[in-house]
């Protein structure tokens, strides 16, 4: 027995394997990274995954209705991986690709307990977010805090791409670390889910 | 020096001229273009299309229209735009040139 996700490419609605969908994912996120300089990178995005949804219902049928691992290794070698795209594009692609990332703050979504200020600072210096609620606790009742806290808000973006969550560690943004922060969210999913 | 490498770059400089050539023929979807694409083994990975289609639809040369598809969600078609038109045979021409340069090298 395995357990299957639900997911949506391009209009179709597909059961996956659990395996097969954190490959996937890892997969379009890759994509993602390597268009992000590009102008129109969601179109181009939304157009492969139609492509895609192509392949995977060419792969269906009414006795075999689970996408699994070795189908999306079939369909994303079709496709091919960033670095044999950009072998067609040039070099420019691939030094992008392989660029260090810059160190930036943003607000960490998925640690916060308020607006994820605290959480976000303290990703950016790597120290416990315990120390940086503290601060902020005390100069709260030094009549401060909340003000600054709200400022920080406002002033501090939140960390919503992968990139930006690799970004806001201070490491550089690259597949490996994309698999490794892709496969940490899709465990935390499964640990909310109790599965 | 890489004999795919090699391969690569060549198709690479050609690719765009030959995804304006499937479109000066009629309008296609996506998958067409592909499948000619591969048919002709121009292309290898099929994710080497989809940013060109964009990059040529952003200079002007392309245009799409949805059309409903009997199965499915409605598909991008793509047709040249009169300065496609215009751009393509351009390029038809400078093709003649090459081929005609490298013969006369090759056969020197």
């Amino acid at each position: 027995m395995k357990i299957t996700v639900s997911i949506n490419i391009g209009g179709y609605s597909f059961n996956i394997d659990e395996d097969a969908y954190s490959e996937l994912k890892i997969y379009l996120k890759s994509l993602e990274l390597h268009f992000s300089g590009e102008e129109s990178s969601s179109e181009i995005l939304s157009d492969i995954e139609a492509r895609m949804a192509e392949l995977f219902r060419a792969r269906l049928t009414a006795y075999k209705q689970v996408i699994t691992i070795e189908d999306v290794r079939q369909v994303t070698a079709i496709l091919g991986t960033p670095e044999d795209i950009s072998d067609n594009e040039g070099p420019s692609a691939r030094d992008k690709f392989s660029s260090p990332g810059y160190h930036r703050m943003y607000r960490d979504p998925d640690h916060r307990i308020i607006g994820g200020v605290c959480s976000g600072m303290a990703a950016y210096w790597n120290i416990d977010p315990l120390i940086v609620r503290i601060i902020f606790i005390v100069l709260a009742f030094a009549g401060i805090g909340i003000l600054l806290y709200l400022i920080l808000y406002i002033a501090i973006p939140e960390a919503k791409t992968t990139a930006q969550k690799i970004e806001m560690h201070g490491e550089p943004v690259n597949i490996h670390n994309i698999k490794d922060s892709v496969k940490e969210e899709f465990n935390r999913v499964r640990k909310n889910m109790k599965i | 020096m890489d004999i795919e490498n090699t391969k690569a770059q060549m198709r690479k400089g050609i690719l765009e001229y030959c995804i304006l050539s499937v479109l000066s023929r009629n309008s296609c979807y996506a998958s067409d273009i592909i499948k000619e694409l591969k048919e002709a083994e121009v292309i290898v990975v099929e994710g080497t299309l989809y940013p060109l289609l964009t990059r040529e639809k952003n200079a002007g040369l392309l245009s799409y229209r949805w059309e409903e598809s009997p199965q499915g969600p409605p598909r991008k078609y793509y047709e040249l735009t009169e300065q496609g038109r215009s751009y393509l045979s351009d390029l038809d021409n400078s093709w003649m040139e090459l081929v005609e340069s490298v013969n006369r090298i090759r056969t020197r």
